[in-house]
């Protein structure tokens, strides 16, 4: 039961500021048709609610606690996967600035659907039971799907939205029964009391349970063999909402994963952490050599997302044993917002007005001598994303194959670096075609907001890597998710 | 001191990088010359220590003792010739290919220092972009087979390596990754874990060691680097497997070692005989160096293998050696470019008549590098394979047969370069040829009359390699039968 005492507004701040904001935005630019507020109004909402986490709890460690009998979780993971999810739409909004307009996006509910996509993100990275997970899911993935299919008059595009809306449709469904199904087993939808019948003894009404929401969650950060729309949609969706879905969408499902692993289950159900195991080992694979095989940087990309799934997978698996697990996956979805984001906004930009062909690899040659800024910008990007040191892909990489090794899955860690060697391959053809090989390419000069989020995603790319310790001072101890006291 | 030897080439890199003009040459070799000034003052120096992930016990902690200096000094020497060389003859983004070079330097120096095991591999990684980069930038026309070849090569070797290094703190419950916390926790591990950890490494540093069969990338590279020999004595510099095993693997995994032993030393001794005979039968300049080259490392590897305190020690100083011997080489070799735009040794001959001083030159360099006595290698090698030989006998003497064939392709090169018919004669040194090949005569006659300086320090962490932190002085009636090094230098 809810006693009044726990409806307590305050922790809910971000996420009511970016409601508020999405209603702002939406009223104004309805009534003055094209006025462009969106894109300014989205930003300063989006700055709010970075700064109402930061004013509540940046200070002095937080303690776990939680709101609404525990239903709205506030401890260190949940307040920095917010901050990321944050992080991630600021430099979705920020790089798309010109893109958006020139492509025609900025109808008045793009933005919108932006903040309210990225408030669902907020819920899921806080929920403390399945049912407001749910939500949260519902409210990210039903703006993503309208979002995905943003430009009707290009097919891919409407492709991309539906097949992301039918597989999402059907992968939600999958996850509800997981949920009701685990519901039936336990008698409750809360993670803590989930984890309390769990460990007192998992039939298996259980394990089905899990199994169906290992299946449904695997769909929404793409774990291989349910990546297949990843490519497709990450293709053919417009290049800033494909920024946003690969850096918002993804934190917030790995943040929800998270917490379901390691407290929810909690190690009593050890089969599905086999399973779970066997997935990434797959998404390695599959995502590595996915990218090797792509003539397109977009593409390219796109795969290189689902390999990410996989290194993040690695923290996931070790979450309900190791300690050090759950540093490990904020710390990686921190680097992998700013470098992928980042390569995402560049790569929106060389490709300049043809979405069709734009993104093929050609299109980068001849850019480090025309563009060295943002070829340079590029360069670490796409290092990083391969790991190499001293950026923050290499941190991340080495906290997540430490996580695993610790939980003693050596296997997977030798997988996960022998598809690191593949990935880098493919990251270093944009690098090569980048610096050693002349082109015609023109690219025209970057606008303010769109420099802005590509200086910032490359200083947090170098700073995470070469300071890795000014974050991770701030994170580290938060794993592994503690059960949290559960009174009914 | 210690962070000078690091921070000056990398400041002066990135300097020669921004400066315009024919003033970014001088200003890179003037930051190679204050690195090497300040690689003299290292042994005196203190070690260093910054935080970097303190959770998990990473830090830059550089310690300038024992082989590392020697290491950092050779390299620091034979890079003044070679910025010289790059500054006079790239001609296009000639700022990039010094700024490359120095950068690349400054990570080599981090590397040699490193005393902790995480921040050594950043540094190995971190070599790898610039040497790429100068390969990939400034190659010949098939380069980019050779960079992916070389990229996919190193990469597989290292990412394995960092699995091991993950797992040798994680196993060993090490509070950190200093060497000195690591070392103790890891040598109790159990026999058959050290195996599998010691192969981590040994995927990475026997590709850049590198030894038979994995060597294949390495002809690759130096066949399409930039004629200037410059970029290949950055490579020469950067094979730097020998010093991972010396410093790292087998210290840290004794008993992995042993288990690994019998075929790596027999790599090992292949390598040594199988890059001499090939180099005997190659056509082209830097294709006969780059398996000369190769031999070289096998005879490292033979020292290592050995697993002796003699042979180590005897392995670190070839390994140092070579740094001037080979670069040297790769240096007259891209004057011999200069001179007739090809490396093909059927268009040189008896090109001593016209120029009397470069042959003298190269005939020097050329019985440094096949280990004459007295001159540089020849201390290094003698230690390696007298090291090998109380491994085994047979493979001491097969690593041994390419001395000989190194005296055929030595000598063979010598003939085909400057003596017989003159094809077309040519012009002698140059001022600033002449001032490109001093410090390399200088530090091969260094090496080659006063090896004791460098086989002390070196000789410090031999001991450590084969005996553990703990105990610095050989208390074992066993150990004890090995000669000191001083009177093995004695008996030469």
């Amino acid at each position: 039961m809810i006693a009044p005492a726990d409806i307590v507004l305050t922790p809910l701040l971000p996420f009511l500021i970016l409601l508020v904001a999405a209603s702002a935005a939406l009223l104004i630019d309805v009534v003055q048709h094209r006025a462009q507020t969106g894109g300014p109004l989205a930003l300063v909402g989006l700055t709010f609610a970075a700064v109402s986490y930061l004013v509540q709890f940046g200070g002095a460690r937080t303690e776990p606690t939680a709101v609404f009998g525990l239903h709205w979780v506030v401890d260190v993971p949940a307040v920095a996967l917010g901050l990321i999810v944050l992080f991630g739409a600021i430099l979705s909004v920020l790089g798309g600035w010109t893109r958006v307009r020139r492509d025609d996006l900025d109808r008045p509910e793009y933005h919108p659907l932006l903040l309210l996509a990225t408030a669902g993100g907020l819920v899921m990275v806080h929920a403390g039971d399945f049912v407001i997970l749910l939500l949260g899911l519902e409210i990210l993935s039903l703006s993503v799907y309208a979002l995905a299919a943003w430009r009707p008059d290009r097919r891919p595009s409407q492709e991309a939205g539906m097949k992301y809306f039918l597989l999402g449709a059907f992968a939600s469904a999958i996850l509800v029964y997981g949920i009701a199904l685990t519901y039936g087993a336990t008698g409750t939808f809360d993670y803590g009391g989930v984890a309390q019948a769990l460990l007192a003894g998992a039939g298996p009404l259980a394990l089905a349970g899990g199994a169906l929401i290992v299946v449904g969650l695997g769909f929404k950060v793409a774990f291989a063999p349910f990546h297949q729309w990843a490519p497709d949609v990450y293709t053919g969706a417009p290049t800033p909402v494909t920024t946003f879905m690969s850096v918002v969408v993804k934190a917030a499902a790995f943040g929800a994963l998270l917490r379901i692993v390691a407290t929810a289950w909690s190690g009593a159900l050890p089969e599905l952490e086999v399973a779970l195991a066997v997935l990434v080992g797959a998404t390695l694979l599959v995502g590595n050599f996915g990218a090797l095989l792509q003539s397109g940087v977009k593409r390219l990309l796109a795969y290189s997302a689902v390999a990410h799934a996989g290194y993040l997978g690695l923290a996931v698996v070790a979450a309900a044993h190791g300690a050090f697990a759950t540093e490990a996956l904020i710390w990686y979805l921190a680097a992998y917002a700013a470098m992928n984001a980042g390569a995402f906004v560049v790569t929106m930009h060389v490709m300049g007005d043809d979405p069709d062909r734009g993104d093929r690899i050609e299109a980068f040659e001849g850019l480090g001598a025309r563009r060295p800024g943002v070829a340079a910008a590029m360069t670490l990007f796409l290092l990083s994303l391969g790991g190499i040191p001293p950026l923050a892909g290499f941190v991340g990489k080495f906290l997540a194959i430490q996580a695993a090794v610790r939980v003693d899955h050596v296997a997977l860690a030798v997988v996960a670096v022998l598809g690191a060697v593949v990935g880098l391959v493919a990251y270093l053809r944009p690098v090569f075609a980048i610096w050693f090989r002349d082109g015609r390419s023109s690219v025209p000069a970057l606008a303010g907001p769109v420099r802005a989020a590509v200086v910032l995603a490359a200083v947090a790319t170098v700073v995470l890597g070469l300071a890795p310790d000014l974050a991770y001072r701030w994170i580290e101890g938060s794993g592994p998710l503690a059960l949290v006291p559960w009174t009914p | 001191m210690t962070l000078a030897a690091l921070l000056i080439p990398l400041v002066g890199g990135v300097l020669a990088w921004a400066t315009p003009g024919r003033a970014r040459g001088a200003v890179a070799v003037l930051a190679a010359v204050a690195a090497f000034v300040a690689a003299l003052f290292l042994p005196t120096a203190a070690p260093v220590d910054v935080a970097w992930l303190p959770a998990f016990g990473a830090g830059l902690r550089l310690d300038p003792s024992g082989a590392s200096s020697v290491l950092v000094l050779a390299a620091a020497l034979a890079m003044i010739p070679t910025v010289l060389t790059a500054a006079v003859r790239v001609r296009e983004r000639t700022g990039t290919f010094l700024g490359l070079l120095l950068i690349m330097q400054a990570m080599l120096a981090g590397l040699f220092l490193a005393s902790d095991l995480l921040a050594f591999y950043v540094f190995w990684e971190a070599a790898l972009i610039p040497s790429l980069v100068l390969l990939g930038v400034f190659g010949g026309e098939r380069r980019r087979g050779a960079v992916t070849k070389y990229l996919i090569y190193a990469v597989s070797g290292s990412f394995l390596m960092l699995v091991s290094i993950i797992a040798v703190r994680v196993l060993s419950g090490a509070e950190s990754f200093a060497f000195h916390e690591l070392a103790p926790a890891a040598r109790e591990l159990d026999a058959v874990t050290q195996g599998w950890l010691f192969a981590g490494f040994a995927a990475a540093f026997v590709v850049k060691l590198p030894l038979f069969p994995l060597h294949s990338w390495l002809i690759d590279f130096h066949r399409e680097n930039h004629p200037s020999g410059a970029a290949d004595v950055a490579g020469t510099l950067y094979k730097v497997g020998g010093f991972g095993f010396f410093a790292w693997a087998i210290p840290l995994l004794p008993d992995g070692a042993l288990v690994l032993q019998p075929y790596l030393l027999t790599a090992a001794a292949v390598t040594a005989l199988w890059g001499a005979l090939a180099a005997t039968r190659q056509e082209d300049l830097k294709s006969l160096l780059a398996y000369a080259s190769l031999s070289h490392m096998g005879l490292i590897g033979v020292g290592l293998f050995s697993l002796t305190e003699i042979g180590l020690a005897g392995a670190m100083l070839l390994l140092a050696a070579q740094m001037l011997s080979t670069g040297g080489m790769f240096l007259l070799s891209g004057m011999m470019h200069a001179r007739r735009g090809s490396f093909a040794l059927d268009r040189f001959g008896g090109l001593a008549r016209s120029a009397p001083a470069l042959a003298a030159v190269s005939l020097f360099v050329i019985f440094a590098a096949i280990g004459v006595p007295g001159l540089s290698n020849f201390p290094g090698e003698f230690l390696a394979l007298l090291g090998a030989a109380q491994a085994s006998v047979f493979l001491a003497a097969v690593a041994l047969a390419s001395v000989i064939a190194a005296g055929v392709y030595g000598v063979n090169l010598y003939q085909r370069l400057y003596q017989g018919r003159q094809v077309e004669g040519t012009h002698d040194l140059r001022a600033v040829e002449v001032a490109i090949l001093a410090p390399i005569v200088a530090g091969v006659l260094w090496f080659g009359l006063a090896p004791a300086n460098a086989a002390d320090r070196i000789d410090d962490g031999a001991r450590v390699a084969v005996h553990g932190p703990d105990r610095p002085v050989p208390a074992e009636g066993g150990a004890a039968s090995e000669p000191p090094l001083a009177t093995a230098g004695g008996e030469r």
